[in-house]
């Protein structure tokens, strides 16, 4: 579909355009809305049948019309006959020109009328008038779709492609209706185009050639890439250039005739000419040399390249060849695909790349990628992460290095050692005050002289009797529900005597006076 | 004692290890007294184990060759090293293991120790605040693992979580609760990996409803418990209609965003759900909600605290659902009498009610459901003001299986309700507190006659004094758990008599003014197995009393000090000499220097996992003790 309509502004811009610039400016509103039927056509999509169908209804009522009727005729005649005649051509041109006389005449018209209504608004009765003025609407809607069809005729190759596909849809619902059959069929249409004659909110022509210069833009464009749907070039539609590997890789494109000198940038290499003699300097030596330096010259073949490595999809003899664009493309997809990847990242170097750029790019994010996978894959988002892992069998989260943590850890490792001591020590189960004496000398040597100054200190707080280290070494009851080994104590003290009196063990404190 | 021989040559020792099998756990010591032979039929039988001394753990394990489980739950000095000295011992057939509140184990260790124990199926490691990801992923070493608890484990993130989904994918238990880092990402891989998963625990986390879309795909889930997820709302259970086909229980009790709706549409998916957990989110139960629940005729479970009920809503409700067992009705507005005696009717099996702070429920509801559920095991009625002694009176009478009685802030309460409560002996909770108009008498009628009683709530009863006391402590023998804070009556000759309570493990004996250290003294030194004792506000209890804690209480674990005018050298024998000391009080000691604190702390500082202090001393205590604490797992929070 667009290619279509490019061939049609195409053709419109290079064969009429010298009539079009004599039109008034009517003329252009046509063609505006001939580019708007054809935007809303884009967008609705192409409905095969339907427009084909309204075709058919065309052609069988274009009996009814004479003018129309010829137009059609000729249209038609043309659609089947694919051919170019600059005698319809002619006729079709002089019928617009009368068109567009009817068109001015209804226009002041209604340009009086308003005038009238004016001065005398509230005597007309409202009823009257909006059908006078739906009447005139309806002509004005009429003349203005012979006036777009006719135009339309007007391109040969319009005919041409709607032949082996149908037409543009609202383009051709737009295409003759009888003046008479048009009443009802065109209310439906009224929203659509009306409107703008209701006002008489005609585009003003500045815009209107903003427009068409946009359109000469795109057809020009548009040229270059030929019939081109997308990147699904037709094969032979262009031209497949393959450099050599050398030629990719070779650090300078672009080298002095002179000097021998490379450049990456041929304008480099321009500035650099200069120093050859007058002769570079001049601005034509110094201008960017241009494809299209020649305008009208005949559009040159796009250019695709191909990948000189066998058995690459971009190389030209692989079955879905796929071209890549241009020579930058071809550097880079060589380097990434087909060479070492000799860059490593300074960050994290892991990451290695073979263009300097995806480096740099990736330089750019290193470390913040937080997310680390057992496989040494690094995800900046968590959903990311858990998506690959909950996708591949065996991957786990992994759980960043180890941050120094403070004492706990050197505590745990050094605690290895003294438990060797520990249990070379002979020591039935574990002496628990002298185990974990050890432990923490090793662990805290700062807090091994806190314990000391701890037992020093303890003096003075009246503790004279009290055994610190005997208490430790108290037999201790191992259980709740083992019956514990201590009645020894301070019975006497406290004034108690346990009940279930035994023989009790280790120091007794009962000195201790209370 | 020991045996003759004669007995030992009939009774061989299959019999023996059968005989053995039929004894209750307290009788198993007395059988291990009894002879060697008895001894090493113990050692052999022995398939599980608390421990509570890491000393003395080796000489255990050796000693019990077919230990499954082992608690280390309330062990104090439990870390790294000690795990890798075990190591050296080499591998345990333990299948079962708790390391809840081992908060000095970090990595290593568990690595360790998931090596040694091959067969490990269950893990418990909840409420160890310093288990992260690094832990987790230690933890995973064990493949095997069936059932991992880490409620409350505050570092752990989606990262460790899914170390140990990835590791050990035949779980088919897991409780996630509290751990406030997980997201919706953990929750969908363990639901991707994890498709045996019978039991999921995702209570207080930040979830939203792509968590219940992950969990709705588990094709076994039958227990899903999700208390207090703020982000979950109607939405997310609506996944639930049409997923998890073999639930069977659902706990949504507390979700703020979760209403009606969404209960009815995890209802109408699931005709065989037991168990329907949903208060405090149902504002009301509709018509539609009581059409959709008749359907579930399997019903046993229905708790909808906090609902406006009608009595014939009530009515519907039980008439349908007749095997209910656990009904939940409190702070439900509209509760009446004839809902409650409609209600007792129809569910005859009922062993579980809860009416507390039902307001309008009187004596004729209680005794309804007295004289009709004659199975009836646990009654709460909590704040039920209109109940008097009528209604108790036919508790006693018929509720001959109550095992748990809540009575507390029913202030028609008196001495002759407790009486007929009396009646029923296989009382094991009873709690009283708030009860002001009890006295000695009636106090006394439960101690002559719930001797079975293992936890007697009495805060605040005022009314009653040290001969009440004294006959709890003559008649419950048994009893566990001990609450007489703020009886104000209470003095030293009552307390003594406490120490004939040999089992008590948890007293508090907070804001009694009278007592002294004398009476403090007795206790310590009559009960050994004390483990939790509450001292706050005790202002009279001097030294003596403290240094006969700290040479009797050798297994206390937990003590509350705040506001006891215990001196800088008590608290230092205190806390160097109760060497299962794990979780301390210190707020607000008068008679305590810093330095006494710091020298107190360096005591116990490797055994300590929770701690009260005084804020400013945070600027005070030495650094390093402060980092040995925090190393060795122990959480200091400044009052």
């Amino acid at each position: 579909m667009e290619t279509e309509d490019d061939l049609c502004r195409n053709n419109w811009g290079g064969s009429s355009s010298s009539s079009n610039l004599r039109e008034p400016p009517v003329c252009f509103t046509s063609q505006h809305k001939w580019e708007d039927a054809s935007i809303l056509d884009y967008e609705m999509g192409m409905e095969e049948e339907p427009s084909l169908q309204v075709f058919n209804q065309m052609k069988a009522s274009t009996g009814q019309d004479n003018n129309g009727g010829q137009v059609n005729v000729d249209f038609l005649q043309g659609v089947r006959a694919q051919a170019w005649d600059p005698r319809t051509m002619l006729s079709n041109l002089s019928f617009m020109e009368e068109k567009i006389h009817e068109l001015q005449d209804l226009v002041h018209l209604i340009v009086g009328r308003n005038g009238q209504l004016q001065g005398r608004q509230e005597q007309l009765v409202a009823q009257q008038q909006q059908q006078q003025q739906q009447l005139i609407t309806i002509d004005l809607t009429s003349i203005i779709i012979q006036l777009i069809s006719t135009a339309g005729s007007l391109l040969p190759s319009v005919k041409h492609n709607m032949s082996t596909a149908p037409g543009p849809f609202p383009g051709s619902a737009l295409f003759p209706y009888p003046r008479e059959a048009n009443n009802l069929a065109s209310q439906t249409l009224n929203n659509n185009n009306t409107c703008g004659v209701h006002d008489f909110d005609f585009p003003k022509p500045s815009v209107v050639e903003e427009r068409e210069s946009h359109v000469v833009e795109e057809h020009e464009m548009k040229d270059e890439d030929d019939v081109e749907e997308g990147e699904n070039l037709p094969p032979g539609s262009y031209e497949i250039l393959q450099l050599e590997k050398e030629e990719i890789l070779a650090p300078h494109t672009h080298f002095c005739t002179i000097c021998g000198k490379g450049f990456k940038r041929d304008a480099n290499l321009r500035m650099h000419m200069r120093g050859h003699g007058d002769e570079y300097k001049t601005p034509a030596a110094l201008a960017k040399p241009n494809k299209e330096a020649l305008p009208g010259s005949v559009p040159m073949l796009i250019k695709r390249y191909s990948c000189p490595f066998p058995g690459c999809k971009r190389n030209k003899d692989h079955k879905k060849f796929q071209p890549l664009k241009t020579i930058l493309c071809v550097k880079n997809h060589y380097k990434r695909t087909h060479c070492d990847k000799s860059f490593t990242c300074s960050r994290c170097h892991t990451k290695k790349f073979s263009v300097i750029a995806d480096l740099k790019t990736h330089e750019k994010h290193c470390g913040k990628n937080k997310w680390l996978c057992s496989c040494g894959t690094t995800f900046s988002r968590k959903d990311k992460l858990f998506g690959h892992i909950a996708l591949f069998q065996g991957h786990t989260p992994a759980i960043p290095l180890e941050e120094t943590k403070p004492s706990a850890q050197r505590g745990s490792s050094s605690g290895g050692n003294s438990s060797n001591n520990n249990i070379n020590t002979g020591m039935i189960g574990f002496n628990v005050g002298s185990a974990t004496n050890a432990n923490e000398e090793v662990a805290q040597p700062g807090f091994m002289d806190g314990k000391i100054s701890f037992e020093e200190s303890f003096s003075p707080l009246c503790f004279d009797t009290c055994n610190f280290r005997g208490f430790h070494e108290f037999p201790r009851p191992m259980f709740d529900d083992s019956e514990s080994s201590f009645q020894m104590l301070i019975s006497s003290a406290c004034g108690f005597s346990p009940r279930n009196g035994g023989g009790g063990g280790g120091e007794s404190v009962s000195n201790t006076s209370l | 004692m020991s045996p003759s021989p004669s007995i030992l040559s009939v009774l061989s020792e299959d019999l023996l290890v059968r005989v053995y099998g039929f004894l209750d756990p307290p009788c198993r010591k007395t059988w291990r007294l009894a002879s060697k032979e008895f001894h090493r039929v113990d050692s052999l039988s022995r398939t599980s184990i608390r421990i509570l001394r890491v000393e003395f753990l080796p000489v255990l394990l050796s000693k019990y060759p077919n230990l499954s489980s082992l608690d280390l739950s309330v062990c104090p000095k439990l870390d790294d090293d000690v795990v890798l000295r075990l190591a050296s011992n080499g591998a345990v057939s333990i299948q079962s293991l708790n390391l809840s509140r081992a908060t000095a184990l970090r990595a290593r260790g568990l690595e360790t120790l998931a090596r040694l124990c091959h067969g490990l199926e269950r893990v418990d490691v909840s409420h160890c605040w310093g288990f992260g990801d690094r832990e987790a992923a230690a933890l995973s070493v064990a493949a095997g693992l069936r059932e991992v608890r880490m409620d409350k484990c505050l570092s752990l993130s989606d990262v460790g979580l899914a170390r140990i989904v990835l590791g050990c994918s035949n779980l088919n238990k897991i409780s996630l609760k509290w751990c406030m880092e997980i997201s919706d990402l953990g929750i969908d891989l363990l639901c991707k990996k994890c498709k045996d998963l019978r039991s999921l625990d995702v209570s207080y986390l930040k979830i939203t409803s792509d968590s219940i879309r992950s969990i709705a795909l588990l094709p076994k889930l039958e227990i899903l418990e999700m208390v207090n997820c703020p982000l979950i709302d109607d939405d997310g259970l609506e996944y639930l209609e049409n997923g998890c086909p073999s639930l069977q229980e659902i706990d949504v009790t507390r979700c703020e965003r979760v209403s009606l709706s969404g209960v009815v549409s995890i209802v109408r998916g699931h005709p065989d759900l037991q168990h329907l957990k949903a208060s405090h989110c149902v504002s009301e139960v509709s018509r539609s909600f009581l059409h959709n629940i008749k359907a579930l005729k399997h019903l046993k479970t229905l708790w909808i605290d906090g609902a406006r009920v009608s009595d014939s809503s009530l009515l519907t409700l039980s008439s349908s659902c007749r095997s209910l067992t656990d009904i939940g009705v409190s702070k439900c507005e509209g509760v009446t009498d004839i809902g409650m005696t409609g209600l007792a009717r129809n569910c005859l099996n009922l062993k579980t009610l809860n009416l507390a702070c039902c307001g309008f429920v009187t004596d004729a509801a209680i005794s309804a459901v007295a004289r009709s559920c004659r199975n009836l095991e646990t009654l709460k009625l909590e704040s039920c003001h209109m109940i008097t002694e009528k209604g108790l009176q036919s508790l006693g009478c018929y509720s001959k299986l109550l095992q748990e009685l809540d009575l507390t802030d029913c202030y028609g309460v008196n001495d002759r309700g407790l009486e007929y409560i009396s009646k029923c002996s296989n009382l094991l909770s009873l709690k009283l507190g708030l009860c002001t108009n009890i006295s000695d008498k009636g106090i006394f009628h439960i101690g002559s006659k719930c001797s079975k009683l293992l936890e007697l709530d009495l805060y605040r009863c005022g009314g009653f004094g040290d001969d009440g006391l004294a006959a709890i402590s003559r008649g419950c023998k048994s009893l566990n758990r001990l609450i007489i804070s703020y009886c104000g009556e209470l003095t030293d000759a009552g307390v003594e008599q406490i120490r004939q309570l040999e089992h008590l493990s948890h007293l508090e004996l907070r804001g009694l003014k009278n007592i002294t250290g004398a009476g403090l003294a007795a206790v310590a030194c009559g009960c050994k197995k004390l483990d939790y004792l509450d001292l706050k506000k005790c202002e009279n209890i001097d030294d003596s009393g403290f240094w006969a804690l700290a040479y009797f209480a050798r297994n206390l674990r937990q003590i509350n000090l705040c506001y006891c005018s215990v001196s800088d050298t008590a608290l230092c024998m205190l806390m160097s000499n109760l060497s299962r000391v794990q979780d301390i009080d210190l707020v607000n000691l008068n008679r305590v220097t810093v330095e006494g604190s710091e020298f107190a702390l360096r005591a116990c500082c490797n055994r300590l996992k929770k701690l009260k202090l005084f804020a400013p001393l945070r600027f005070l205590l030495s650094s390093e003790l402060l980092e040995m604490l925090h190393a060795r797992g122990c959480r200091i929070r400044w009052d």
